[in-house]
């Protein structure tokens, strides 16, 4: 476990915000990958948002009331010293022939932001949101060399979107074949989104990352 | 994060290398033979007394080096995700040859068949060791059926559980001998 300092605080919705952390020489990620964060004697999980090459580390956390650090991150004071360990998991971007499509739902988003900025080019990414205003990060993947998908569950499809979930335009708009997912966010989106490619997209390679 | 995520309602489950397959998929029926082998270590561990710490130290080792031969097979040979993961190193079979015929000088001589049993601890050794050759046989399915023969961490691992079983027979005698119970022998 080391410490570091907060840098700063930033609001992406009501309740979804960045944490910048200064990054200790030595931590070396890649992007997918994710670290423990300590603070008043919990620890959680947090997938880094930021590159493997930028020099500081910046976690994207839901504000869950009632949860056990996240309150606590959401008032967090400019300066204080966390606890770090880390990094850890087996959620990076593995090169291959098959056609990639990243599939988020909410915080989810965060590895494949890291993988975008760590210069991984040429997916489909899905993001599934219920609000408009969650489509967090949605500039960068905008501007990547990549084809952005936001997913709005319920209400007139955004921008170069969709209006249902994404599961849906799985089953809508993807021709049957073997591909690359990588699932990252709500357990309920991961289980629907596993066994739609089980029985609709056999011999494709899954890989997941459960938020909750 | 929650334990469950519900992908294997339906009877599949996937590999570390992503592809989804039945769970009794040869590879998932050898690494939870596996699993099985080192939760029954854990049982033998549990059993050890405060005074076989260098055995239970042994024993634990086994346990973190039979995580690293499931990772491998839960990974489909040559797929990009077996990058990540750590080479099975080559000398784990002769550190456990050592460690048979450290224990191995320390016995009595065989006279015939052992009847798997005895003190605790020895009898756990024994299931160990069964269950040890069972993985062993699943194994050599997945090299048969797969063609793998050829594939270096697979031969690392089937020459791993081969010694790791006669470890578990050398080790289940030096738990008798040193709780005080003679080995029962097989009268036919």
């Amino acid at each position: 476990m080391e410490t570091v300092s907060v840098l700063e605080r930033r609001a992406l919705s009501e309740a979804v915000f960045e944490l910048q952390l200064s990054r200790p020489s030595g931590f070396a990620f890649t992007a997918g990958q994710w670290l423990r964060l300590s603070y008043r004697g919990t620890t959680r999980s947090y997938s880094m948002v930021s590159g493997p090459d930028e020099p500081f580390l910046t976690l994207c956390i839901e504000h869950v009331p009632g949860g056990g650090l996240s309150p606590a991150l959401a008032s967090i004071d400019v300066g204080t010293r966390v606890g770090i360990d880390g990094p850890h998991g087996y959620f990076t971007f593995l090169e291959s022939s098959w056609r990639s499509f990243f599939v988020a739902t909410g915080t989810g988003i965060a590895p494949f932001a890291s993988m975008a900025r760590s210069g991984v080019q040429g997916f489909t990414l899905l993001h599934g949101s219920r609000e408009r205003e969650q489509f967090y990060y949605a500039s960068l993947f905008r501007n990547h060399p990549c084809t952005y998908i936001p997913c709005l569950s319920s209400g007139e499809a955004p921008e170069g979107g969709f209006s249902g979930r994404v599961t849906h335009w799985l089953e809508q708009h993807l021709a049957p074949g073997a591909y690359a997912f990588y699932l990252c966010g709500h357990h309920e989106m991961i289980r629907e989104a596993t066994l739609l490619v089980d029985e609709r997209f056999p011999g494709s390679v899954v890989r997941i990352e459960s938020y909750s | 994060m929650k334990i469950y995520t519900g992908t294997g309602d339906r009877g599949k489950t996937g590999l570390f290398s992503g592809e989804r397959v039945s769970k009794c998929h040869g590879r998932i029926e050898a690494y939870g033979d596996i699993d099985e082998l080192g939760s029954v270590l854990g049982a033998l561990g549990a059993a050890l007394g405060s005074d076989q710490e260098d055995l239970r130290g042994e024993v634990q080792e086994i346990q973190a080096h039979l995580l690293c031969l499931s990772a491998w097979l839960a990974t489909t040979p040559g797929s990009p995700a077996a990058d990540a993961l750590k080479p099975i190193p080559s000398g784990r079979a002769q550190t456990l040859e050592r460690a048979i015929d450290r224990m191995q000088d320390a016995l009595p001589e065989l006279q015939g068949f052992v009847l798997p049993g005895g003190h605790a601890t020895a009898a756990w050794a024994h299931l160990a060791r069964t269950v040890c050759r069972r993985a062993e046989r699943r194994l050599v399915a997945v090299v048969e059926v797969e063609s793998a023969e050829k594939d270096a961490m697979m031969n690392e691992a089937m020459i791993y559980l081969n010694r790791l079983s006669d470890y578990l027979f050398v080790l289940a005698r030096t738990c008798n001998r040193r709780q005080g119970v003679s080995d029962a022998l097989w009268e036919p």
